[in-house]
């Protein structure tokens, strides 16, 4: 196993309060898995991924454990975390534009974790970041090292992002959305290159996207949250064939598909709720089509659906989970065949 | 005849370049031709500055035109006077794609959606009330919002804000571009559909831009796809979806990730990046990332020809 959260919470302070923004996260990715983390704003996606390497604001509540490589390195301090920061685990943002330093050539940026993280001569480490900016697919690359980003194009930058965090060989890399602000035909060349990281090496990836497209395109293992919590994990045929979270249903039924033309999309009515303002029981409620008593009660667990998929929905309690006496294997029909 | 006609719309900027300002011309939108049927969506797709977007706005005279003709239920748009634009913004709206920028901080929904009437010397006090009241409750907000301010609303509520102000002088044409492209995907298909309910209610017609081509494919019924400034395909959604003739198109169509894990397809990965606006290739535009191009690619501006009936494409190979 390689990174292994177990009930991973998460406060900020908020206008003088703490406001829950994870609740209870747990997961696992194996090495050389692609582990997607799916859902829209707000639903934590990317404080999971910050989390998981504590860039997190002063004064923020982090509970659980971070167990990397059966190491818990959720209270590690600094100066520890810092020998795991781009050498272990690495990361890569949305926007390649305000994650690189516009005042460093491209090189220097590259060579820093090579500094800190290796032993290795000025030449030596020349020709690392040459190969490297050669393996991300660059043009040029001699004559880049000594290029700034502006002079890059944003399809470039985020190769440039790759690179810096491929520089130590990470065993887990971590991507929050790493084309969303890329052009398709651009996006497609990083999907490509990311695939072809993945096959050469054995690195586990965590895919922070809300795009179900990129999720079905290269990921192993599909996680859904909603408002701080994971209601769904599934392999990712499996979720899409078999969604049964009525969230993840409402969300794969809004994409409007190739094909479908002037339909009417689904929609999930409401919008979600407010960080530090959530119901006692199930945070879709509100939202969902097949509320019960009891989800405006209690918090549902995790129910196994079937091996490696799990739904965190009343819906699939064997105990019959309602006690209004609603016909309970009526909903979960409709849940399942809408 | 159509709605909305428009012929060889050139729209250029001239920039400086460097601390010296040597000037540069900008071909943004450079000869395209475009037409609008009542009742009718055109989709406009393409990547970031392919001109969609000046497109669009050039059309509205937010930005002058070049050159070119723009014709409004046959009345020719460019040359008009301010007083006449005034009269045919009426019948030309534009909704815009950051709902969190588009509408002033300061003032409640009701002065919002108000100001339109105002503005035009619509009705009275209280017709123009009654009308904003109306409206609300069709893009689906409750008329207890009207006092709120934009900042209590969330974006899809902003963006249905937004339709509502186009909306209020009963347009014939609202221009759309990247309406939906900030908001998340559940809320998206709600503006969408509310966007298609309107249409079929007002028998509206929509020139809808976007980079999303499952999103346009969804609510157009035509579509252009336009790189660096042309349009290079256009035709009916069906056509150019299930059968591109651009090599552009067909690149962008198998690029697109689809969420089908099952759907395996052959994908066509363009080599480089988009081409500088200010400083085009020669001969056709996509010559430098087309898996097709052959030497004449590079001298020949390729023509907008009718491959089949009624599907045109720009390209000397298919």
């Amino acid at each position: 196993m390689l990174l292994n959260v177990k009930d991973l919470s998460l406060s900020l302070k908020k206008n003088g309060k703490y406001a829950t923004i994870l609740d209870h996260v747990s997961f696992q990715v194996e090495k050389g898995e692609t582990v997607g983390i799916v859902g829209e704003s707000g639903c934590g996606k990317s404080m999971t991924a910050l989390s998981l390497m504590r860039l997190l604001p002063e004064k923020a509540r982090l509970n659980g454990e971070i167990n990397l490589l059966d190491e818990n390195i959720a209270n590690y301090s600094k100066r520890k975390l810092e020998k795991i920061r781009g050498n272990q685990v690495s990361m890569i943002f949305q926007d390649p534009l305000t994650s690189l330093n516009p005042l460093q050539t491209v090189g220097t940026q590259i060579e820093e974790s090579l500094i800190l993280h290796r032993n290795m001569t000025k030449e030596e480490r020349r020709t690392r970041v040459v190969k490297l900016l050669k393996d991300v697919g660059l043009p040029r690359a001699e004559e880049l090292v000594n290029e700034y980003p502006h002079q890059l194009s944003g399809g470039m930058r985020q190769r440039v992002m790759i690179a810096i965090a491929m520089a130590c060989e990470p065993q887990l890399l971590i991507c929050d959305e790493p084309t969303t602000a890329l052009d398709v035909t651009i996006q497609a060349q990083i999907l490509e290159l990311m695939g072809e990281i993945k096959r050469q090496t054995q690195m586990g990836i965590i895919m922070i996207t809300h795009d179900m497209g990129v999720v079905a395109e290269v990921c192993d293992r599909v996680i859904v949250m909603y408002a701080g919590k994971i209601v769904e994990e599934g392999p990712v045929l499996e979720l899409f064939q078999n969604p049964t979270h009525p969230y993840t249903i409402g969300l794969l039924d809004s994409i409007p598909k190739l094909g479908q033309r002037k339909q009417k999309l689904g929609s999930i009515p409401g919008t979600v709720p407010a960080p530090g303002n959530m119901p006692a029981g199930c945070r879709f409620a509100e939202r969902c089509r097949h509320t019960m008593a009891i989800c405006r009660t209690t918090v549902p667990p995790m129910f196994d659906i079937k091996t490696g998929h799990q739904s965190a929905c009343w819906l699939f309690d064997e105990k019959g989970g309602d006690q209004d006496g609603v016909v309970r294997s009526d909903e979960l029909e409709t849940a399942l065949h809408h | 005849m159509a709605l909305l006609e428009v012929t060889n719309l050139k729209q250029h900027f001239t920039i400086k370049k460097g601390f010296m300002g040597e000037k540069t011309i900008v071909k943004a939108v450079d000869g395209v031709s475009i037409v609008i049927e009542e009742g009718q969506t055109l989709g406009i797709v393409g990547e970031s500055g392919c001109g969609k977007s000046s497109l669009g706005r050039s059309i509205l005279r937010l930005a002058e035109p070049t050159e070119g003709s723009i014709k409004f239920k046959g009345e020719e748009v460019t040359g008009m006077t301010a007083k006449q634009m005034k009269e045919l913004r009426k019948e030309m709206q534009i909704v815009f794609q950051d709902p969190y920028a588009s509408l002033n901080p300061r003032n409640t929904v009701r002065t919002i959606l108000e100001a339109p009437l105002i503005i035009h010397n619509i009705g009275t006090r209280k017709e123009r009330r009654e009308k904003v009241e109306l409206l609300v409750e069709k893009i689906g907000l409750r008329r207890d919002q009207l006092n709120n301010f934009p900042h209590e609303f969330s974006g899809g509520q902003r963006q249905r804000i937004g339709i509502a102000r186009a909306l209020m002088l009963e347009p014939r044409l609202i221009i759309a571009d990247e309406p939906v492209s900030a908001l998340d995907v559940s809320v998206q298909s709600q503006v969408l559909n509310l966007m298609l309910e309107l249409q079929q209610e007002m028998n509206l017609s929509y020139m809808f831009i976007s980079h999303d081509l499952s999103v346009v494919q969804h609510i157009s019924d035509k579509v252009a796809v336009m790189y660096l400034g042309k349009v290079v395909e256009i035709s009916d959604v069906e056509k150019v979806y299930s059968d591109p003739k651009h090599p552009y198109t067909r690149a962008l169509l198998s690029a697109l990730p689809v969420p089908d894990p099952l759907q395996k397809k052959e994908r066509i990965i363009l080599q480089g990046d988009l081409p500088s606006p200010s400083n085009p290739p020669s001969g056709c535009p996509f010559h430098t990332r087309c898996p097709m191009a052959t030497k004449e690619c590079a001298e020949i501006v390729p023509p907008l020809e009718e491959k089949t009936p009624g599907h045109f494409a720009a390209c000397i190979h298919t």
